[in-house]
């Protein structure tokens, strides 16, 4: 069979156009099963909104508790490679140009976001925002394009630069990232969820520093509301309006 | 009609040298991107405060040319400027290869290539990114149909040329908006960073075209009136004004900021700014409008060729300014401090490109250029003979 070059333009057009509409068209489904009735079906119980509230004047330069608890637990590797390195938490120092303050030292996670910039750029939805706020990365989604670490402005989020395996004391709970993926503080939800802390919350007040605190917003009741609404607190780059849930006191 | 347009040869040894040389660049970027996948992008220059570097340089710029490949199909089709009717579908599947070239390139570069596919699958609308998989599938499509009509089905050529040209405007919208639309970043998030994209799509593509045309026209022994180079000539001027003028608007309206004073300054006076006075000033509009400006050599095929040339460097350079410039500036997470960590917090990252990069993003130049190549070797794109309409003549010299 021949065909000739107008037939190929046409042809090739048509395919085009198919491969364009493609992604927009869906099988016909099912309709969706409705869901068990329950005889005690009343509301759904609240859903949390955690949030972590960091005291800098209880956080020193010289303690790195939260960051190498995270590592631990979340299989986070240093490839002894500075820029390339994988960081859910580092500890930054702040110095005021005007030596007006006196340095602070305090950890700088992902803000978990109310509106997460990373969740709205990310194009397969790999970056996902749970119901009670916590900021994930659905790691056998992502394609690697790194669209979410350009739009973060935390630099909170770190793409797996190296070839990875298990390290030696390997947390089970916590599956390590395969080269390519971004990968970014999960706020420990493997523990959360368990009704744990996070790591780094445990490890801070093991190491007898008490400056962290996590817990419900949504609860008016939880220590952390309470200090919310009685202290001096502040968020990093407010006017973003991306309401990130990691406050700070005493910056 | 039909005789109007002839496929090239493609006996000539240079017809067979540049099809090798092409496969070369080809068979390097294959040879990158396999390299890359086995070690990770830790051998790429890239790190976690410049993500994107060389390959999206390359990617984009392709994207970027090619919507602007459009222009001497949408004058004529859109603006009846009717001189370059004939360059109609040179033009369009100038565009097709470009785009595929580019594509290719952003593709492999993903950090999991083999989960390509998944932007088709699950999409996020909210995404730019998500926008420009249908934006460039649906520019390709509307770029062959274009192509179809200009060969078989005239009657449709206009409706089909106009979406097209109104699609390209879109897509190329689309490109600039993912740095637009990025607040986090100092340098990015500017409503104007779109149509300097669009403005900077117009000059590249226009000069690609020129650059192209005459070059395959003199390889091919075919004439060409040259008062249609010095037409195109004058399209690119007008193009080249209007980048100036939106880089202007852009640094005024920044600068006028007192916030955003101190990223303008280090734009201006920085790491990167010999890229941007040397490369997007220099090279993409004051060298080329002084080439094309002046009477001797703006009235020289060979001066056009020449800021042509520079025109297409300077695109590459100002894609590669508002990337690499955009990343480098470090997050200004708490003004008023001086900000350290192990992260590189406060830092002006640093990036130095490696040859697996470079080798990837020709290996897309040399995928757009076999597919042009193998496009007006198999296929009637250009016409035997560039002439000019009866009665039209250049309006205006310099």
């Amino acid at each position: 069979m021949t065909m000739d070059r107008r037939s190929v333009l046409g042809l090739g057009g048509a395919i085009a156009a198919g491969v364009a509409l493609a992604p927009g068209l869906h099988l016909i489904a099912a309709p969706a099963a409705p869901a068990t009735p329950t005889d005690d079906a009343t509301e759904a119980p609240p859903v949390p909104r955690w949030a972590l509230l960091i005291d800098t004047t209880r956080c020193t330069t010289d303690c790195t508790a939260c960051t190498s608890a995270c590592r631990t637990e979340n299989n986070v590797q240093l490839f002894g490679d500075p820029e390339r390195d994988i960081h859910w938490i580092r500890k930054v120092e702040l110095r005021d140009m005007n030596l007006r303050h006196p340095p602070v030292s305090l950890p700088v996670l992902c803000n978990h976001c109310e509106h997460p910039p990373c969740v709205h750029v990310c194009p397969t939805a790999a970056s996902f925002i749970r119901k009670d706020g916590v900021v994930l990365v659905d790691k056998h989604r992502c394609i690697g394009c790194r669209y979410c670490m350009i739009a973060c402005p935390y630099k909170a989020r770190s793409l797996v630069f190296h070839k990875t395996k298990p390290p030696k004391d390997n947390n089970p709970a916590v599956p390590i990232r395969a080269a390519g993926v971004v990968e970014k503080c999960t706020f420990c939800v493997h523990r959360v969820d368990n009704g744990e802390q996070p790591a780094c919350v445990a490890a801070c007040a093991k190491a007898d520093k008490n400056a962290m605190l996590f817990g419900d917003i949504n609860d008016p009741k939880s220590e952390i509301s309470q200090r919310l609404l009685k202290e001096k607190t502040q968020t990093i780059r407010p006017d973003l309006g991306l309401k990130p849930h990691v406050h700070y006191k005493g910056i | 009609m039909l005789n109007d347009y002839s496929a090239i040869e493609g006996r000539s040894p240079g017809f067979i040298k540049l099809l090798f040389g092409l496969g070369f660049l080809v068979l390097l970027g294959a040879g990158a991107f396999v390299y890359v996948e086995h070690y990770g992008h830790a051998v790429t220059g890239m790190n976690n405060q410049i993500v994107w570097g060389l390959p999206h340089i390359f990617a984009i710029s392709l994207l970027v040319m090619a919507s602007g490949a459009l222009n001497m199909g949408s004058m004529s089709t859109v603006f009846a400027v009717n001189q370059f009717e004939q360059f109609g579908r040179f033009s369009a599947f100038l565009a097709i290869a470009l785009l595929i070239g580019g594509l290719t390139v952003l593709m492999l570069d993903l950090g999991r290539p083999d989960n390509m596919l998944l932007p088709m699958v699950y999409m996020n609308f909210t995404s730019m990114f998500t926008w420009n998989v249908f934006l460039y599938t649906g520019f390709m499509t509307l770029c062959l149909l274009y192509l179809w009509t200009m060969f078989e089905y005239k009657q449709y050529k206009k409706l089909v040329g106009t979406a097209a040209f109104g699609w390209r405007l879109v897509l190329t919208t689309g490109t600039g908006s993912i740095f637009g639309v990025i607040q986090g970043r100092e340098v990015f998030g500017s409503a104007i960073t779109a149509p300097t994209f669009v403005a900077v799509s117009l000059t590249s593509g226009t000069a690609l075209g020129i650059l192209l045309l005459v070059h395959t026209f003199r390889q091919t022994n075919r004439e060409m009136d040259e008062r249609l180079i010095f037409g195109m000539r004058n399209a690119l001027m007008f193009f080249l004004m209007l980048v100036a003028y939106l880089l202007i608007v852009e640094k005024f309206t920044r600068l006028y900021d007192p916030a955003s004073q101190a990223v303008q300054m280090w734009i201006l006076t920085g790491s990167w700014a010999w890229l941007y006075w040397i490369g997007v000033w220099g090279m993409g509009v004051i060298i080329p409008l002084a080439l094309l400006f002046n009477h001797t050599l703006g009235n020289r095929v060979s001066g056009v060729l020449l800021a042509s040339g520079c025109v297409v460097i300077g695109a590459f350079c100002f894609v590669a300014h508002t990337l690499l410039a955009g990343q480098s500036y470090p997050f200004d997470m708490f003004p008023g401090f001086k900000v350290e960590s192990s992260f590189q917090d406060g830092v002006v990252g640093s990036y130095t490109p490696t040859l697996p990069e470079l080798f990837l993003g020709l290996g897309g130049v040399g995928i757009s250029g076999l597919i042009y190549l193998l496009g007006i070797r198999f296929f009637r794109m250009l016409p035997k003979k560039g002439v000019v309409p009866p009665g039209w003549d250049l309006p205006w010299s310099p």
